[in-house]
């Protein structure tokens, strides 16, 4: 999942107006009258309410199509899939636990079958009670609705043909579910060893069999979770409270949460969120402050504010189709010339500094490789700006013209400004081009492009390096919409990609990822340029007990385990 | 030239076919000679004009302060370098990315942007590219405006017609929307039009855009003069002797009108130099690395609490220029005829 700060000419205009009525600094210095009683609550470790904030309303309140963080944070803990991961800190919080089935999922037929059991007397938020068949018909919604995450599901056997027929309530062959036994199996046309962890994603949080086909952001529908959005009114807030009868369903490793009710405002104005959050009338803010004000917000609230690195990872692509970069001493000069201190100087040190394609916390990650034993120099350190001008000068590609896409996202526009001149640095002729946000991937993503290096990021979906090596799989460009920038297309990391693909027991091949990524990153390779993984915020008014707070490798912040002192 | 003594204002607001400006004038001076004796006697308005062209003064000494002063490019990143100010080692960008503020020296007189690069020198850089796109915009507002204006006046018809309807749809569209668009479409794909290419990243892209919106804003009024001035005694008398069509225009209708031209000049390189500066702001004008004074300001907003001089310094200097230009072009409008009330409004 790609995740990016948005700064659009939207923003911008509003931004415009601001400065031209001369309130821009005004907007810094005060807080919002509106939200001066939202923080208001009865106190105590359980129970009371709390008012928090996101920057825009999520893309969507329905689990079939949510795709953001935005979505993805508050909706895990309204709709629990069969699968799902244990709300704890660490890599811990990224090993598969059941949900709402019984058990972890039997595997045969050489990884193609997944037999799961419900688990019993389960019951949505509304009091009616779950059935198997109320899988097939979750899976279903994500395939009709041409949600974001369809084609995680497009594996399943007849997923195409159920696509194809056009009727929402056709079945899909290979979903079979017995609502007396509560059985569920699940065959697949090709083995995929990160099935189980598609089976956890959000898009397969379990929906009533009556749920329509539509977009129920406004109505989101009943699910089984510790809380139930009682409220949504799009791009101004939603509510969620307790779940009534969650709690006795007794879920091993699911927190009932704590709070009894959690207002999400939207509130446009990030600077207006970190000051509400300071000044304790907004109990937390899903987007980090904004850097102009990390300064103050960590002198004045230094004990509730702290930063987590994630499992994302931020590279620079180079396209292996397209001069210069069709030369592997030209990809490892890019290599030793990048200031990745530097960078995450940029990203107002909310960029762990890296080497490593695989983020932490991912089976596979190494952290030597990421830090001391990087081929390329300890990436905290200054660049090796003289081997990179020797190799480059070997490759003969001295002044060669490169153009180096980025967007206008924020910290992008910046960081591609910085890595065009870390380029001439080398010795190239690069020119930065910054194009939307909106349009950006689509556009580097389309081969016609032949975009030659620039900006890339991923966030994971999954803890399985799966949902990362798609990305430099051979295997996996297309024409348009590629998600391969680089075009990276090596035969003997496109095997070893195959060859785990089949490997259910992720833990026992974890060395042989590892043993992938340090062949992707290291030369000769050099097929790609990481320079870090992104660190998210934690920031809380005086009213949470802050080290209560669980930030959940892939669904950061849990707001089960905001609880007031 | 008598016949134009008695002509009536100019008023951009209402588009009509109001007749002509004049450079008026008795008692045996020329018209200039006269324009400028006015002009002498707005002492607040030429010391203006003296700061504009002290402004340009110094922004063509960029080069020479980035060399010798500065030492480094408009470009140049210095993420994780340090300098010695007062005694001490500091970062030009901190850790949390907070730049350093204004050093009052050679290097980074006004500190560094989020980038680590040196603001005065882009400062100085970005008002030649800000001066450059409002100076040329203007030009080529001017040459088409006066083109356009004539051509629809003097020949009327479907020329007129073809040439009106094109300047309406112009105007249809709010300034600002209209240059998002264009400049937004052109900055990302570049400008071919036959054997002419221009990379979306060029000053030429933000110049053209400018230039093609503010055209009606100097056509229009041009082109009510012409109707009027076609009809005059001396301009018929040159048609009863034979004179063709374009040079009639050139020999006898031109100078009745290049003074609205210069009228206007002014106020369009202010005005071009505030639109490049909002397109910048928004994406839609000079494109990075390039810098502006809009995308400086741009830059800036985001740190406006840590580093304030970003956005304030590049702001001043917008001010500082369109004011000068303003109060400038004011002054001119008046030596040349006083009764004129021109305006540009969006």
């Amino acid at each position: 999942m790609t995740r990016t700060l948005r700064n659009s000419v939207a923003a911008r205009i509003a931004a415009l107006i601001l400065i031209v009525l001369g309130l821009g600094s005004v907007v810094v210095a005060c807080g919002s009258d509106d939200s001066s009683d939202s923080g208001s609550s009865s106190g105590g470790e359980s129970g009371g309410s709390i008012t928090i904030s996101q920057t825009s309303q999520p893309d969507f309140l329905d689990p079939a199509l949510s795709y953001t963080v935005n979505g993805w944070e508050p909706m895990w803990l309204v709709y629990t899939p069969l699968l799902t991961y244990p709300h704890v800190e660490g890599t811990e919080g990224g090993e598969l636990i059941p949900g709402l089935a019984e058990n972890l999922p039997v595997v045969s037929n050489g990884g193609k079958t997944y037999k799961l059991q419900l688990r019993n007397g389960l019951k949505y938020s509304d009091g009616q009670p779950v059935v198997a068949s109320d899988f097939a018909h979750t899976i279903k919604r994500v395939l009709n609705l041409e949600s974001g995450g369809s084609f995680f599901y497009e594996n399943i056997v007849g997923a195409e043909e159920y696509l194809k027929a056009g009727n929402p309530n056709g079945d899909i062959k290979g979903i079979k579910t017995d609502d007396d036994t509560g059985e569920i199996t699940i065959d697949l046309v090709d083995a995929d060893a990160s099935f189980s962890n598609i089976l956890a994603m959000n898009f397969a949080g379990l929906v009533p069999g009556d749920t329509p086909f539509k977009n129920m952001t406004e109505d989101p529908p009943p699910g089984v979770g510790p809380y139930v959005i009682t409220k949504s009114v799009p791009n101004r807030e939603f509510v969620m409270e307790k779940s009534p009868n969650f709690a006795s369903f007794d879920i091993p490793d699911i927190p009932t949460g704590h709070v009894d009710m959690i207002t999400t405002k939207i509130i446009k104005n990030a600077n207006q969120q970190a000051q509400d959050v300071l000044a304790n009338k907004l109990d937390y803010m899903q987007d980090p402050p904004p850097a102009d004000l990390k300064p103050t917000v960590k002198e004045q609230a230094g004990d509730r504010y702290r930063e987590t690195t994630t499992g994302s990872t931020y590279y620079f692509f180079m396209n292996t189709r397209v001069a210069p970069f069709d030369k592997a001493k030209v990809r490892e000069a890019v290599n030793y010339g990048i200031d990745k201190p530097g960078l995450a100087r940029i990203f107002a040190g909310e960029l762990a500094p890296g080497c490593s394609f695989l983020p932490p916390g991912m089976p596979g990650y190494n952290e030597a490789f990421d830090t001391t034993d990087c081929p390329y120099g300890d990436p905290s350190q200054p660049p090796d700006l003289d081997k990179a001008k020797q190799l480059l000068k070997e490759a003969g590609e001295v002044g060669t013209k490169l153009t180096v896409w980025g967007n206008n996202d924020d910290p992008t526009d910046k960081v591609t400004e910085a890595y065009a001149d870390m380029l001439n640095q080398m010795g190239f002729d690069a020119t930065p081009k910054i194009v939307d946000g909106g349009v950006y991937f689509q556009t580097i993503g389309n081969q016609s492009t032949k975009a030659q290096t620039g900006f890339a990021n991923w966030f994971q979906d999954f803890p399985h390096p799966l949902n990362f090596s798609f990305l430099v799989d051979g295997d996996s460009i297309q024409p348009t919409n590629n998600q391969n920038f680089g075009n990276v297309d090596n035969a003997e990391l496109n095997e070893t990609i195959n060859q785990l693909t089949l490997e259910p027991e992720l833990a026992s091949v974890a060395d042989q990822w590892e043993a992938w990524d340090e062949a992707l990153v290291s030369p000769p390779n050099s097929y790609i340029a990481p320079y870090g993984h992104r660190k998210i915020a934690t920031f809380t008014s005086d009213r949470i007990d802050f080290d209560a707070v669980v930030f959940h490798p892939l669904y950061l912040n849990d707001y089960s385990s905001f609880q007031l002192k | 030239m008598s016949e134009t003594a008695d002509r009536p204002v100019s008023d951009l607001d209402a588009f009509s076919d109001a007749p002509a400006v004049t450079v008026g004038g008795s008692g045996g001076a020329s018209p200039w000679r006269l324009a400028a004796r006015r002009l002498r006697k707005r002492p607040g308005a030429l010391a203006m004009g003296i700061v504009f062209l002290v402004l340009v003064a110094v922004m063509l000494a960029a080069p020479l302060y980035a060399r010798h002063v500065a030492d480094t490019t408009p470009y140049e990143n210095h993420l994780s370098d340090q300098i010695e100010v007062g005694g001490e080692t500091v970062n030009v960008v901190g850790f949390d990315g907070v730049p350093i503020g204004p050093t009052w020296r050679g290097k980074f007189l006004l500190g560094a942007d989020s980038n680590g690069r040196d603001v005065a020198v882009r400062l100085l850089y970005g008002g030649r590219n800000s001066l450059l796109i409002g100076l040329s915009a203007a030009l080529i507002t001017t040459v088409l405006g006066l083109t356009t204006g004539l051509l629809a006046g003097y020949f009327r018809g479907w020329t007129d017609s073809v040439l009106s309807r094109i300047m309406d749809v112009l105007w249809a569209f709010p300034v600002i929307l209209l240059g998002i668009a264009l400049g937004t479409s052109l900055s990302l794909g570049g400008l071919k039009a036959g054997p002419v290419e221009v990379s979306g990243g060029s000053l030429a892209i933000p110049i053209f855009v400018i230039a093609v919106i503010y055209v009606p804003y100097l056509a229009r009024p041009i082109r009510g003069e012409v109707l009027s001035l076609r009809e005059k005694e001396f301009v018929e008398a040159a048609r009863a002797q034979g004179m063709g069509p374009i040079r009639l225009i050139h020999s006898e209708i031109l100078p009745n009108v290049i003074s609205t031209g210069l009228v206007f000049f002014p106020l369009l390189v202010a005005n071009a130099i505030l639109l490049e500066a909002a397109l910048s702001f928004l994406g839609a004008g000079v494109q990075p690395p390039e810098p502006s004074w809009g995308t400086m300001i741009d830059e800036g907003v985001e740190r406006i609490v840590t580093a304030p001089a970003l956005a304030i310094v590049p702001g001043a200097m917008i001010v500082l220029t369109v004011l000068s230009l303003n109060v400038f072009g004011e002054a001119v409008r008046d030596a040349l005829d006083p009764r004129a009330k021109v305006r540009i409004e969006h």
